[in-house]
């Protein structure tokens, strides 16, 4: 399944890659974030609670950052489990300078889901994820 | 022939009891001390299982037992090959794999089990499920037939190096000559995909070891109960007489309740025994999805070869044929499709190709129709291009090419799903298409009310399919008739019944021989323990073989109880008469005896029997059809489409059936109703949805559409003719899959009828409303 | 052990009481509390309408709710429509017109028809069908099911 999208933040684009680099901030940003913690140098831990219509769970899992180009642009891969399913995914992530204070997101990616959640949760999987990002987005601009 | 009782609308035997909530089904059955199993299935397609964590699930209060393959040790052993290959077909290639009661190391499927949990409550069990952990690395998974197919595919089982499952060609005559011959030759691609069953009842097993009389009685959502029986006993180290396999009342079965031995099938009688404690499983409704059996892929390569005023000369058909992830029915389903492909049609020169082709989806085994509708909608969609090209009226072009009349018994040169020749017993086809012509109104519908409706701006389309029905293949059936003194006819046949009405057309038949009350004839089916030779209900055979075997042990009865009637009445038997449950002689009706006081006398507390002859009035026979029966029949209907939304009306459905004698029409319309239903939801509405990584993700009866009362028509008209098959006594041919066999080919050729203008050319099934509006689409963007 | 609800209700016009747990559904608790076997489920998720018996003479999926959630009211199932030797008008048409081949979706379909016919006598075809389209049958094509209830209608206002 493919995910698409862009956000603007209202602030400057060095601010803005702060924080999306930031595990505390980002762990209160993502809905559902139980815990997310740095393993290495760019791999996070972490467990998120996930509701997709009838279908709810805990998945741990993996979050990876590559291809960093700071300020400008990264890739994040996760993989993560959990008793109702799985999810596999990957994504660009760019940043661009949209006038003084304000900073453009661009975001693409594909991701892969199985088990209950793929099986009886996947109508609803594109409608629950983008309202995801929303609002992880809309907590990560308050933030800053 | 004319019959008093076969062929009559009579209301059904075994109606009160279901309407009234009384009729046993497997999930009724209640055993005091029974546990229940849940099953933890696989999230992956295709993974390797790293390790199972149960320690939490086996510390919850209620749980008894956790099983994994590994705890199975040496009783872990998969499935046995259901059918085998046909042996007198030359150079066929089968890679035989075949599903185990538990997934060990590895997993084939999505929804394949991977533990089994035992629990004093089916909650209980379903919450120690989920507090089971298993770590998966997952693997490539294979789902595109043609991708499976390419030599970098990953493999579906690593110790083969390839994705084939079988191969497999069949001929007559020299396609390639006819080829050259040919004034025009088509070529065409074809998508099929793959379909649900959908019972109602999903399916479920209880499983009874009793340790003091050491037996075993399995109740079984199953088709085929005395394969289950014999199968089981073998499987256990128990003689056949020590398992019992009851197939009670079956919430539908059309197919995969026929598959044999589902993991399950496997896992609880054993279970059973370990804890000398009832057990019972019943599916639930995504499991059903995941664990049982579905149908349809494959993928098509075709060419046709015809003359110019549309005599087909040839055809040639290479496909591809998904199998899923293991192949225990064999070949059955291609076989179908081979057999198909030429359909009524008199083609002299066919190659037919196929390839089984593993892949990383649930098994496949046939669903109502079983490898038919592919092959209908091959010949069909080819036929409907081929009259596009000359010019030539769609009916027109399939009369020229009919099987005529005299040349029944017809031989296709084939083989069958039967391993038999397939020879075509009887027919005869174009007062059929005529029938169904007028019916419908063909020409006038073309001529006059196409155009003024397309004139109103509205978008109707005509659609016309002859096909025929392979039904009633051996090996065989038997059957058990016994008069009891009370004057009652018990029957015992060994298939099993899934609502074809059998307790009330096979009473038909003994009370045609035997003069008694169709409500007097009390039949037990799918009780290994009243009858156990036989092999099940499939294939549209219920009918055609038991129904045969019961006509020969109720004749034999008949003689029995006229030999003994002319001695009691001291009347010859040419003199006797059966009517209304007594024996009388013809003339002097007073002179009368009841068949229970003849059964009585038959068994005597005193006296001697007779040496040479037997107690009771008593039959058993069987009967085993050489060749199959095949039926003809055609479907025709007018559809509007809404250019809007897609959604389909349907303003005329007509079906012209020639399945031989018709033992009950009542019966009969039910099975054609009902097949066209599910025909529609195959043609438009149903299609399983495998994502690229082997996820379904349609598994539910929210996402996966059956037809509701608002998608049929209103009414299907349904016309009879009667070729009587030579092969069987009683004359009949099956029917039970043919409403749902042309149903793909027939909607499709109204389609593209109904978008003349749009020049839209399908080349896939099932369709769907945001197909078609796809589809249309494109036709659009290409003008 | 989660704590257990004294449930009592009245099922077929006989009351009934019995400690059962909350979660317990309704379907569930008919089936196998009270073993009245006629009430089918086949899908646990709302859509088929096999397990729709009568609450307080509505229709409603007994696999959709929980046991408790019936306490103190009324249930009506297919048990309590008629009896092998006395069928209800319903049952009696669905025999005659062939409404049922496997009879497993059948008890939803006569819960749902009681409180249908009673308040359509003399229903077109079209407001069975509408009557009817939450009711799935994989068997019938709903032909003979539709005719049985014109038929039904006709005998239930002679
Ligand atoms: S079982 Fe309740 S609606 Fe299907
Ligand atoms: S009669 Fe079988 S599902 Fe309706």
């Amino acid at each position: 399944m493919k995910l698409e999208g862009e956000f603007t933040f209202s602030g400057p684009r060095e601010r803005v890659w702060d924080i999306i680099r930031d595990p505390d901030i980002l762990a209160t940003a993502l809905p559902g974030t139980k815990k997310l913690d740095l393993v290495g140098e760019n791999e996070y831990e972490g467990e998120m609670q996930v509701r997709i219509g009838p279908v709810a769970g805990t998945f741990g899992g993996k979050l990876i950052v590559s291809n960093e180009v700071a300020p400008e642009s990264l890739t994040l891969t996760v993989e993560g489990k959990g008793k109702v399913g799985f999810l596999k995914g990957s994504g660009d992530i760019v940043l661009s300078d949209q006038g003084e204070d304000a900073t453009l997101m661009k975001y693409s990616g594909e991701v892969q889901i199985g088990g209950r959640v793929a099986s009886v949760g996947q109508r609803l999987f594109d409608t629950v994820s983008k309202s995801m990002i929303k609002q992880g987005l809309d907590k990560l601009n308050e933030a800053l | 022939m004319t019959y008093k009782f076969i062929g009559k609308r009579i209301k059904r035997n075994e109606d009160p009891r279901l309407l009234t909530g009384q009729a046993l089904f497997v999930d009724d059955v209640d055993i005091p001390g029974m546990l229940h199993v849940a099953f933890l299935r696989s999230d992956y397609a295709h993974a390797r299982i790293l390790s199972i964590d149960i320690e939490e699930a086996r510390q919850r209060p209620g749980v008894v037992a956790i099983y994994t393959a590994e705890d199975m040790g040496d009783d872990w052993e998969p499935g046995p090959p259901l059918v085998s290959p046909p042996p007198t077909l030359e150079g066929v290639i089968f890679n035989s794999r075949r599903q185990a009661p538990l997934a060990k190391g590895k997993v084939f499927h999505a929804g394949e089990a991977v533990v089994a949990v035992v629990a004093e409550s089916r909650y209980i069990a379903e919450d120690a499920v989920e507090d089971i952990w298993v770590d998966y690395e997952s693997l490539p998974v294979v789902v595109d037939l043609e991708k499976a197919m390419e030599s970098d595919s990953p493999l579906v089982h690593d110790d083969l190096d390839t994705n084939l499952a079988a191969h497999m060609f069949q001929k007559k005559g020299d396609y390639e000559s006819a080829r050259e011959q040919a004034d025009l030759i088509i070529q065409k691609k074809f998508y099929l995909d793959r379909g649900a069953a959908v019972a109602m009842e999903n399916r479920g097993i209880v499983a009874h070891w009793d340790e003091k009389s050491q037996h075993m009685t399995i109740w079984d959502t199953t088709q085929a109960p005395i394969p289950i029986r014999n199968g089981t006993a073998a499987r256990l180290g128990l003689s056949e007489k020590q398992v019992r396999v009851i197939a009670p009342f079956l919430g539908g079965g059309f197919g995969p309740k026929a598959m044999m031995f589902y993991p399950e099938e496997m896992l609880l009688p054993w279970l059973s025994m370990k804890h000398c404690r009832p057990m019972k499983w019943i599916e639930d409704r995504r499991e059903n999805f995941y664990a049982t059996t579905s149908e349809r892929q494959q993928v098509h390569e075709v060419e046709i070869a015809l003359t110019k005023d549309g005599r087909v000369l040839g055809l040639s058909d290479d496909f591809l044929h998904d199998t899923g992830a293991f192949d225990p029915y064999g070949l059955t389903i291609p076989l179908n499709t081979q057999c198909h492909v030429t359909g009524p049609y008199d083609i002299q020169n066919i190659a037919s190709n196929c390839t089984a082709v593993f892949t990383n989806k649930p098994i496949v085994t046939p669903v109502r129709g079983a490898g038919r509708p592919q092959g209908v909608f091959v010949i069909e969609r080819m036929l409907d291009f081929a009259a596009k090209e000359l010019g030539m009226d769609l009916l027109e072009l399939r009369k020229k090419n009919l099987i005529p009349p005299d040349a029944f018994p017809y031989d296709k040169e084939i083989i069958d799903q039967a391993f038999a020749k397939f020879v075509m017993d009887s027919g005869n086809y174009l007062p059929v298409v005529e029938k169904a012509r007028e019916m419908i109104g063909y020409d006038q519908f073309i001529k006059e009310e196409q155009p003024r409706l397309r004139a109103e701006g509205k978008y109707v389309g005509i659609g016309i399919t002859p096909f025929i029905e392979t039904t009633g293949v051996g090996p065989y059936e038997g059957a058990r008739v016994q008069i009891e003194p009370t004057g009652k006819v018990n029957v015992a046949t060994g298939i099993g019944t899934q609502g074809q009405g059998h307790f009330t057309s096979f009473a038909q038949i003994v009370s045609e021989q035997l003069g008694v009350a169709v409500s007097d004839v009390n039949l037990v089916s799918g009780d290994t323990a009243q009858f156990h030779w036989g092999t099940g209900t499939f294939a549209s055979r219920g009918a055609v073989v038991a129904g045969s075997a019961v006509l020969a042990a109720a004749t034999a009865v008949r003689s029995k109880v006229l030999k003994l009637a002319s001695k009691v009445l001291e009347a010859p038997e040419e003199e006797l008469e059966f009517e209304n449950g007594t024996v009388r002689v013809a003339d002097i009706p007073r002179q009368s005896i009841s068949l229970g006081e003849l059964a009585a006398l038959a068994n005597p507390l005193r006296g001697a029997v007779e040496p040479g002859s037997e107690p009771g009035l008593e039959a058993t026979d069987y009967f085993g059809p050489a060749y199959g029966a095949t039926a003809f029949g055609v479907h025709a209907m007018i559809i509007e489409i809404d250019p809007e939304t897609m959604m389909i009306e349907f303003k005329r459905y007509i079906t012209v059936e020639d399945c031989g004698t018709v033992l009950n029409p009542l019966i009969l319309e039910g099975q054609i109703h009902g097949g066209v239903s599910m025909g529609i939801g195959n043609a438009y509405y149903e299609k399983m949805h495998f994502d690229e990584s082997g996820q379904l993700l349609n598994a539910s009866l929210a996402d996966y559409l059956i037809v509701t009362a608002h998608e049929m028509p209103n009414r299907i008209e349904i016309g009879h003719m009667e070729t009587r098959s030579p092969f069987n006594e009683l004359g009949t041919k099956g029917v039970g899959e043919a409403g749902a066999i042309p149903v793909p080919a027939c909607f499709t050729q109204a389609l593209e009828n109904a978008f003349q203008d749009f020049d839209l050319e399908i080349l896939e099934t099932p369709l769907s409303p945001n197909r078609l509006f796809e589809l249309l689409q494109r036709e659009e963007h290409e003008e | 052990m989660t704590k257990l609800f004294k449930l009592s209700l009245t099922v077929n016009g006989n009351p009934y009481e019995r400690q059962i747990e909350p979660r317990l559904l309704l379907s569930d608790f008919l089936r196998h509390e009270l073993g009245m076997t006629g009430t089918h489920v086949g899908c646990e998720h709302g859509v088929c309408g096999a397990c729709t018996v009568l609450l307080n003479g509505d229709p409603v999926r007994s696999c959709l709710m929980f046991a408790v959630q019936a306490h103190g009211h009324e249930v009506l199932t297919v048990e309590g429509l008629g009896t092998i030797d006395d069928l209800h008008p319903i049952q009696q048409a669905f025999w005659e017109a062939h409404g049922l081949q496997c009879g497993f979706c059948t008890p939803g379909f006569l819960t749902t028809l009681v409180p249908f016919l009673e308040e359509n006598p003399d229903p077109s075809e079209e407001e069975i069908r509408v009557a009817i389209s939450g009711n799935l049958c994989r068997c019938t094509g709903y032909q003979h099911i539709v005719e049985a209830v014109q038929l039904a209608a006709e005998k239930m206002r002679a």
